[in-house]
């Protein structure tokens, strides 16, 4: 019996070799294109795109404001670390969220 | 009128000690969230056991549910990371099935009439366990983009092509926006489940005291009633969705410890 029949009856006579099958599978996955599909829309997608946004601003702001302050406490500047941590932490927050809504 | 008690909104949070142990002085009580938690390894470890356990070419109902969530995972961590992201699979899989697990779980309303201790809990509504998360993801990122990369792992705080003087203001914000990765990826995973259930308990609370106070109040009890019903089904979505996040995030991250040098 040659190959080339094998694959036709291959149906009827059980399961593919499984070597056709990675053959496939490959075939497959190389026109797979990747990054194409992203997540759905709707309100829980918004819902969820405004917690990360909220998160991302405020997860900045208090990096910056705590290691203002704690640079404050070990150099004994207060309170212009402090000040200084609020803005860079405000500025990080905004950078995080261009990042994530890129 | 009387017979009915309002649970309060946060109740539903309250960790409660099941077996108390101590370590010295350090108390390691075994919590309803830690027993939630090991519910939900368990499960897990239960799950993909008996899918995998006789597998097939032709995949029966279990081996579909455990191959649909191995693609999904996987084209995540190929499409975010490239083909270097291979070595993060596992890390990424175990993520986000246990949160999605845990997610869901809270999601299985607790029996009436039970002791408080045995009602269902949200393991991830607590920060102190998604901060932990985090903590071992941006733990992995550091370690292995020094390891990858070097000192040029730096060069992720520095973007290329700006004028010298900028860097003094561009390598702090870049470094306190890093710091702050793991907070933001453990506060929006915390926020949305935390607050999904406050909402939940809030329209349930509403029905009870509607339908308490009887009379023409009963019938607007409704009203909350369908709230309720759409807010569990939007729950459902975000449990989905936030573990979704969490592990996307954590791929980005790990590009960028993968890619740092490339900045």
């Amino acid at each position: 019996m040659a190959t080339s029949s094998d694959k036709e009856d291959a149906g009827k006579e059980g399961p593919p070799p499984l070597d056709d099958f990675t053959e496939r599978l490959d075939r497959m996955r190389g026109e797979h294109d990747p990054g194409e599909e992203k997540s759905g829309s709707g309100s829980g997608a918004a819902w969820g795109r405004a917690l990360r946004a909220s998160s991302d601003l405020l997860a900045g702001l208090f990096v910056g404001t705590v290691l203002g302050l704690l640079l404050d406490r070990w150099l004994g500047t207060s309170p212009w670390l402090l000040l200084v941590g609020i803005g860079i932490g405000f500025a990080a927050g905004l950078r995080n969220l261009t990042r994530s809504m890129k | 009128m009387q017979g009915f008690r309002v649970a309060s909104p946060m109740e539903q949070f309250e960790i409660i000690p099941i077996v108390d142990l101590s370590l010295g002085s350090i108390d390691i009580s075994l919590t309803n969230s830690a027993v939630w938690m090991l519910i939900g390894t368990g499960a897990i470890i239960a799950f993909f056991f008996a899918a995998t356990r006789r597998a097939a070419i032709i995949p029966g109902r279990l081996q579909s549910t455990a191959e649909v969530l191995y693609e999904f995972v996987s084209d995540l961590v190929r499409d975010t990371v490239g083909p270097e992201g291979r070595k993060f699979f596992p890390y990424v899989f175990t993520l986000f099935v246990w949160i999605l697990v845990a997610n869901l779980f809270g999601m299985i309303p607790s029996l009436p009439g039970l002791p408080k201790a045995a009602h269902t809990f949200t393991t991830t509504s607590h920060l102190v366990v998604t901060l932990a998360l985090a903590m071992v993801t941006i733990t992995i990122v550091i370690v292995y983009g020094f390891y990858k990369n070097g000192l040029g792992f730096f060069k992720l705080f520095a973007p290329s092509g700006q004028p010298f003087y900028m860097y003094f203001l561009l390598v702090p914000i870049e470094v306190v926006s890093f710091l702050s990765r793991p907070l933001s990826l453990a506060i929006r995973l915390f926020a949305n489940m935390f607050a999904g259930h406050i909402i939940l308990k809030l329209f349930a609370g509403f029905v009870v005291s509607l339908i308490g106070a009887g009379g023409f109040l009963a019938v607007v009890g409704i009203l909350p009633f369908i709230g309720a019903a759409a807010v569990t089904a939007l729950e459902f979505l975000v449990a989905f969705l936030q573990a979704y996040v969490f592990a996307i995030l954590t791929c980005i991250y790990l590009n960028d410890a993968v890619h740092a040098a490339d900045h």
